[in-house]
Formats: C-alpha cells, structure tokens, sequence
C-alpha cells in the first residue's frame, strides 16, 4: 500500500519543470557536442569522472561548500519573496573581517577562528541589513540598494589588501598569510575543510527553520502572498531586516571560510572570481528556494563547475559548454515547460480530443 | 400564458411556433419590426462541454430571441460561464449546434463571433486604464484618416454613442481615473461600436452599487427596445425579476428551468437555482447588545474616512452600507491596523489601539474578514492547512519557543474544515482549488476561530452561491449571539437589513445616520448612500441610544 504514494510523488517529481529542464539542458549540451565533432558520451564521462571520481570529488565538495552557502544566503530572502542581489559584497566582507581577526586576534588559534568565522558573519549581516534599511527607511528597492552597495564592498576590501593590509614584499593584492593554526580544520589531506559541516548545519537549520517554526511558516506565506501577511499582522519592515541580516551572515560564513581555508589569506578577487555568489542565486532560484531543493540544485552546479574543469583536460571540449548547460537550464526553468502527464483515467480521453480539436 | 415548459428541446421547425405564442403574451419582450416567426437571435442546441473530471454543460439548449433580454441563472459552478465561453468561440463545444439570426456558425475565437454580432463584456473589465474612453472604444476599430487614428472622429463617434444609448461618459476621461460603473459603460460603447446586436454581460452588477445598477439596467431597457438583444449571466435574484424578460436557469451544467419573469417569483428561481426550498432574506432576529467593544471617536484616516464616529457593543452587528469608494474599506483598514490614523481616536475594549500595529490589534482581541480574498485574505498558492494556520500559527498552534508542528497545523485544518463544512478532499490541496463560496467558508472559519471580541467583516458572501450565503449568516449570527461585537461592510443591502441590529450609512467618507433594525429598508439606506439623509429627525436620539 505505502508503494503506491511514493510512485505518485516519484512520477510528480519526474515531471516537475526541474527534471524537465535539467534533461534538456543535457540533451541540447549533446547536440552542441556532436555539432563540434566532440562524442558527447566522452564529454559527459568526463564531468562526471572529474567530479564524482576519487580525484575531483574532494574539489566538488570544496565547491560545493562556497556554492551551498551562497545558495543558501540567497535562499532564505527568496523564500519571503526578497532578492538579494549584493552577495558578492557581504562575502567580500565577511571574508576581509575574518582575514583582520585572524591576523590581530590576541587569542589562541582556535579561538581565533571561532572569532574570524562570527567576524566574517557579523560583517556580512550588517552589511546586508544595511540594503535592507535602505529600502525600509528610504524607499529604495531591495533589489537596487542590495545590488548597489556590492560595489563599495568590493572595492573597500581592494583597496585594504593593496594598502593598509598588503603583504610586504608581495607583488599580489593580498594579506599575510594567516597565523600557524588559524586554519579550519580540514578532512585528511583534502581541501574539503570543516566548512563543509558548517554550511550543511546551515542547510539543516535552514530545513527545520522552514518548515517546523511560526518564523518559517511566516516566511513562506510573505513569499507566496505579503498581504496576506501583511493583513495578519506581520510586520514587513522587521522580516525584510532580519532575512537580509541572516542572508548577509550566511554570504559573509562562506568569505570567513574561503579565508581560512587554502590559501589562508584574502586575496583580492579570490573569493568573487568563481562566481559563487550567482551559482548560488541560480541554485536557490532553481529550487525555489526550498531547503532541500537548494541543497540539491547546489551539488548540481558543483558537479558542473568541478567536472567542466576536468572535461576541458581530458576531452579538448571547452569547460564554458558546462556554463552553456547551465544557462539551458534556466532558459528552461523559466518557460516552466514540463512533461506531459500521461492520461490514465478513461474519462479523461474525451477531452483530449476536445482540446486537440 | 402558461410557463415554458422545460422539455421544449425538439428541433428548430418549433421554434416559430414558440417564438409566435410569446409574442402574444403579455410581457415586456418588444420584438421591434421582427416578425413574430423571425429566427431567434441566438439559438443553442444539445451544448455539451466537458472539463477533466466535470460535465460543464449537458445537451444545454437556449433560445434568445432579438429584443429580449434574457437571464441566463445558474450558482457557481452550474455551467453559465462555460456557457458563455461557448457562445464566444472561447470554447469549442464537445456537442451541439449554435444558431445566430437563423444561420447555423461554428466559432474559432471571439473575432468571429463578434463578426456575427456578439460582444461581450467580462466579469473583469477588459480595458486600457492609462488610455482616454475614447481611445478604449474605438481600440481594434478605429477611425481612420490618411491610414492614421482619426482621434476627432473618434471622440465625435463615442459622443454620439453615449448619446444615442444614454451612456454618458466624457470620451476624453481617463480609463483609470473612472469608478467602475462608468467603465462597464465604456465596455458596452466598445461593443456597440463594433456594432454588437447581441450583448452578453458576465456578472455586471457584482461591482455596482444599487444606484449604478438601476442605470444600467434602464441603459440595457432601452438597447432592448432599440432591438437588440441581451443575455444577462447573473446569479442575483432581484436584477433578474427588475429587467429581464425570460430566464434559463442552469444547475449542474443541465438547464434546470425556463421562466418567464412576468409569472415566476425568486423563490422559484432559487428553488431552480439550488435544487431545493430556500429562504430568501431572512431578516434575523436582534441581538442583546452588552458593554461597547469597539469605541471609535472623530477618526480620519487621510481624504478617505473622515471624523467618524461609531460604536459597535458586544453581541451586536452594526453594518455599514454605502456606495463603494465612500471610504468603507478605508475605514476597515484603519480600524485593522493596514491604514495609519490621522487623527481620532479608537479603543477596542477600553484599549486605545489608535496607532497600534495589525498584530497588536489582534492581540487586543480583533479578527477580520476582508473584502479581497484572493489578494488579502488568503495565499491561493498555500495549502488549506497553510490558509487555516495564518493567526492562530503564533498563539494556538505553536507550541514553546515559537516551534509549529506540522502535524499541528494538519489537525487545526481538520477541525476548522469539519467545524465549518469547507469542501476540501484533504487540507493538502492549495486554497485555490476550493470555489468561492469554500474559500470564504474557510476565510470566515479561521478568524471566528479566534473568539475575538470583535469581527470586522467585509462583503461576507459577495461571489458566494445561495446555499452558502445562509450557511455563512448562520455563522455570523451565532457568533453575535455568543456575544461578540460584529461591524459588517456589505454591498448588499438585503444582507445589511438581514443582518445588522443597527445600520450606519456611509457617504463620502463620513459616517451620517444611525438607524435602528425596523427602521432600515432597502428604501430608506438607498436614500441615505445616495447622499440625501438629512430628513432624519431621528438620528440623533438613535446615536445617543447607540452608545
């Protein structure tokens, strides 16, 4: 009896727009392939070798952790709506105060990254809860003022790495190697670093937040209707504050542990070069925002990152044709095409006529 | 003459026969200069359209002749849009035949039929709002001069119109600035500038006041007596006994019964409508009005709600009628916390909550029902769980700490879907799958389930079939009974009169009259929402009783 259900949910999830969407970007990928004389199934072989293999998994997973936690940082105000369009700003800045404490802190290292990881938070959130102000008290859009004040951010910490900060002695645009120790610990001889536990506990809490709380249940009613919060009495201004200050601290977590992981200082550009922040944002968006969802639309744009790289090596196809995936990807996702249902009940039959007629 | 009978579906060759015996009876049909034998204007044979899982329309005949204006009735549900849909080529039917003027047609969209002389006007009004009327009426048809829009000749065309037809409206106004009486009337300009012979109109009352209505209804007489023809889609009783000429009634997508207005009553009709006896405008009992609840002292709340004062005492319903757009639902957001203040004063039992958020408010003890149910009310996306949950999900149902059990909410669903017959297969299905008259139920369910003291409740049953207009006063009267202050906004002055032990007026943002259960008639208030309410030597003792 229980069979019955699951097949339901299974066959709804296989014709949800997602599946949908991600099959054809992997199908039109294939004709892109063959259309250069590349074999598609050695192309495809080869992301998922360098990815999942024992070789890049440790890479996927690195990423994967940037990745997640941007996802995340822009999940939580997508739930109620909000678009947080300056996670390249709040994890700039998040990733220059873990470097400032973790190079000053009088602690002992252990603490100190406990310190640089909250610094890194407690810079992002209040650089983001400023866009929020912004539109709370002046009536700029969240959109515009969260996009517009990435830019100062970015060049803020430029300017300190090339500066005030700058390694003596180094031609590069970067601070001094963090203290001995000052370092997240990571698995065996990997780079995947306890960052990845962190940004899973982020996901988890994130999951029961949304689901199993007043505030979640808040936050998903603003983000399917905000009057009808509004009418209930939740208080707009407050929520819009407190999701950019959490969605700020979730992107400034990701700059402290880009920073205390390889190569344990801040390098300018390092940390936005990959484009975490708009991976994360087509991941959350994927998903809908949903916990789970993020989660696994997040793994997703690792594998491609990860394994494009590795396809480049392996079978002369360029690594931007996994960029080119993407971008089907959301083409699709955007028409919100889907796969037919199939029709089962006899009653049904009539009016597939009469719509085709 | 004797009533129609309702098996009339045996072939055309009858038709001449029919249409020459009604002819001869006595009612208000005005057949112009067609011969009494003319073909009908239109004419629908065996309609049947099926949607996934409903039977919409079932072998459905009407026959409408030319200079008749014909009801077409029917609750939610019962079949009358698709109906419609059908006529308009907006959907092709699965079965039957459709006749204008005689001549078999076959429809692929709404530009043939408006080619064969059909014109619609939908529910929700279908116009440019940034755009002058004239611009509006004349869209898709205009004048034209050197291959350029003759806007002189299209204003000249729109003022004949309106002249024509009793329809005046400024062609240079525009759309957006307008009320809506004035854009239905722009909607029929548009029609009648295409050339339209036959008008259908989808619910054209639901956002008319009584005075808007009565102009109406005089506009579609008189297109009527020119020879044309309207088919009139409504589910009001009192507009179809006002102007129409014949009614089909429609339930469960099968033609319930042919009426000729002149020999059939409303009960008849609703009887038709719903398939059993119903009692119409019950006026219920008063209440026994206790302590005040709501005490509400010179509030304005910018141009909208000026200096009004009111108070509503436990166990009571005080309504307020008046034209919409004289500062009713202005007032309402205000005393629920969506408006600021500007000046005034108001305590919810004897707590001053004059500038108090619309959590607060409802801390202090209020619950509201509001006008938009889509847009305000609930989140069509959510689940009936989700919907049921807003309000109750940080006070009865979360339990420590601000945790909300799913499994809470699930049965909180349960209950309220049990206590208040809300038709919903499982509280999973989104609030959007339920009709109308369900999704009020459910609204209406979840802020009684609050017992707050006080309830403000806007337009309860507007859109909801009969059967659950009296399921839905039920409710409201019980839970004045159990002593709770109600303030109720309704349109509908039959509900206000129905419902309130007390009944304010209100013109133009302020609040005039009181007046007591016996003495608001639907004649009376009419008068007073037009503005005319100072002949009332009685108000003020009526407002000294009322506080």
């Amino acid at each position: 009896m229980a069979r019955i259900p699951d097949l339901a949910a299974l066959s709804k999830a296989l014709r949800s727009p997602v599946t949908f969407s991600v099959l054809s970007g992997v199908v039109i990928g294939a004709l892109f392939l063959i259309g250069t004389g590349a074999d598609p199934l050695a192309a495809y072989g080869a992301v998922i070798a360098g990815s999942l293999g024992a070789e890049g998994i440790g890479s996927t997973l690195s990423t994967g952790t940037s990745v997640l936690g941007m996802a995340l940082a822009l999940a939580v105000p997508l739930r109620a709506g909000l678009i947080n369009l300056g996670g390249d700003g709040q994890l700039v800045l998040g990733g220059i105060a873990a470097a400032v404490t973790g190079l000053y802190s009088p602690l002992p290292a252990p603490l100190t990254v406990v310190l640089a990881l909250l610094a890194g938070m407690a810079a992002g959130a209040a650089y983001a809860a400023l866009a929020a102000l912004c539109e709370n008290h002046f009536g700029v859009p969240l959109l515009v003022s969260s996009l517009l004040l990435s830019y100062p951010a970015a060049s803020l910490a430029s300017y300190l790495v090339r500066y005030p900060l700058k390694e003596p002695g180094s031609s590069l645009p970067q601070t001094r190697r963090l203290p001995e120790g000052v370092a997240l610990p990571a698995f065996g001889s990997s780079t995947v670093t306890v960052g990845l536990l962190l940004v899973v506990l982020a996901a988890a809490a994130y999951w029961f937040t949304d689901s199993r709380t007043a505030i979640g249940y808040e936050i998903r009613m603003t983000g399917l209707n905000s009057r009808f919060t509004a009418y209930a009495g939740v208080e707009r201004k407050g929520l819009t504050l407190r999701l950019m200050a959490t969605s700020g601290a979730l992107a400034g977590l990701v700059g402290a542990i880009g920073v205390l992981s390889f190569p344990y200082r801040f390098l300018d550009g390092a940390l936005t070069a990959p484009g975490y922040t708009w991976t994360g944002l087509t991941a959350a968006l994927l998903a809908a925002a949903a916990p789970l969802g993020t989660v696994l639309a997040s793994f997703f744009f690792a594998v491609l990152q990860v394994g494009g790289l590795s396809m480049e090596r392996t079978t002369e196809v360029p690594r931007e044709l996994t960029q080119v995936l993407q971008a089907i990807v959301i083409v699709f996702l955007a028409a919100r095409l889907r796969f037919p249902r199939r029709r089962k009940s006899t009653d049904r039959e009539p009016v597939a006529q009469g719509e085709f007629a | 003459m004797t009533r129609q009978p309702s098996d009339r579906s045996a072939g055309t060759a009858e038709v001449p026969a029919e249409g020459l015996s009604t002819s001869e009876g006595p009612s208000a049909v005005e057949p112009g200069d067609a011969p009494a034998h003319a073909p009908a204007a239109v004419e629908l044979r065996g309609i049947t359209k099926r949607f996934p899982g409903t039977l919409a329309n079932d072998a459905v005949d009407l026959t409408v002749r030319h200079g008749e204006i014909h009801a077409l009735m029917g609750e939610n549900g019962a079949g009358k849009s698709t109906l419609m849909s059908v006529l308009y080529g907006m959907e092709r039917p699965d079965a039957g035949s459709i006749r204008i003027d005689g001549r078999e047609v076959s429809f692929s969209d709404p530009g043939d039929a408006m080619a064969a002389g059909l014109g619609m006007v939908h529910q929700g009004f279908k116009l440019f709002e940034s755009l002058t009327v004239a611009e509006n009426v004349v869209y898709a048809a205009e004048p034209r001069r050197f291959g350029l829009v003759d806007r002189a000749a299209a204003r000249r065309r729109v003022r004949e119109l309106a002249e024509e037809h009793g329809l005046i409206v400024a062609p240079d106004a525009g759309v957006g600035d307008l009320p809506v009486g004035l854009r239905q009337r722009v909607e029929i300009l548009k029609l009648l500038h295409r050339g339209a012979r036959t008008l259908i109109l989808d619910e054209p009352t639901a956002v008319l006041t009584p005075a808007e209505a009565d102009a109406l209804f005089a506009v579609l007489k008189s297109l009527a007596a020119q020879g044309r023809t309207v088919i009139l889609v409504t589910h009001k009783l009192r507009e179809v006994l006002e102007v129409s000429d014949n009614v089909t009634v429609l339930r469960d997508g099968r033609v319930a019964a042919r009426l000729r207005t002149a020999e059939t009553t409303a009960d008849e009709i609703a009887a038709a409508m719903t398939g059993r006896a119903v009692e119409l405008d019950r006026v219920h009992p008063p209440g026994t009005p206790g302590d005040v609840v709501l005490d509400v002292s010179g509030l304005s709340a910018g141009d909208a709600v000026r200096d009004v004062d009111l108070t509503v005492r436990a166990g009571e319903i005080v309504g307020i009628a008046g034209v919409a757009g004289n500062g009713q639902s202005e007032l309402i957001e205000a005393l629920a916390g969506l408006r600021p203040v500007t000046s005034g004063r108001v305590t919810l039992s004897g707590q001053d909550i004059t500038h108090a958020s619309a959590a607060d408010r409802r801390t202090a003890g209020l619950s509201y029902v509001p006008e938009d149910r889509h847009a305000v009310g609930t989140a069509p996306a959510a689940s009936v769980a989700d919907n049921l949950a807003m309000g109750h999900h940080r006070t009865a149902l979360s339990s420590r700490r601000g945790l909300l059990p799913p499994t809470a909410a699930r049965a909180h669903a349960r209950r309220l879907v049990e206590r208040f017959g809300i038709k919903a297969s499982t509280p999973e299905v989104p609030a959007s799958a339920l009709s109308g008259g369900n999704l009020q139920k459910l609204l209406i369910g979840r802020e009684l389930a609050h017992d707050a003291p006080l309830l403000l409740v806007e337009q309860p049953t507007r859109g909801v079939d009969i059967g659950a207009i009296q399921n839905i006063h039920d409710e409201l009267i019980a839970y004045r009974d159990a002593g709770h202050a109600v303030l109720l906004v309704s349109a509908e002055l039959s509900e206000i009169h129905g419902l309130a032990d007390r009944v304010l007026v209100m013109y133009e943002g302020r609040v005039g009259v009181t007046y007591a259960k016996d003495e608001a008639d639907e004649r009376t208030l009419g008068l007073a929402m037009a503005g005319g309410t100072a002949q009332q030597p009685q108000a003020a003792t009526q407002d000294g009783d009322g506080d």
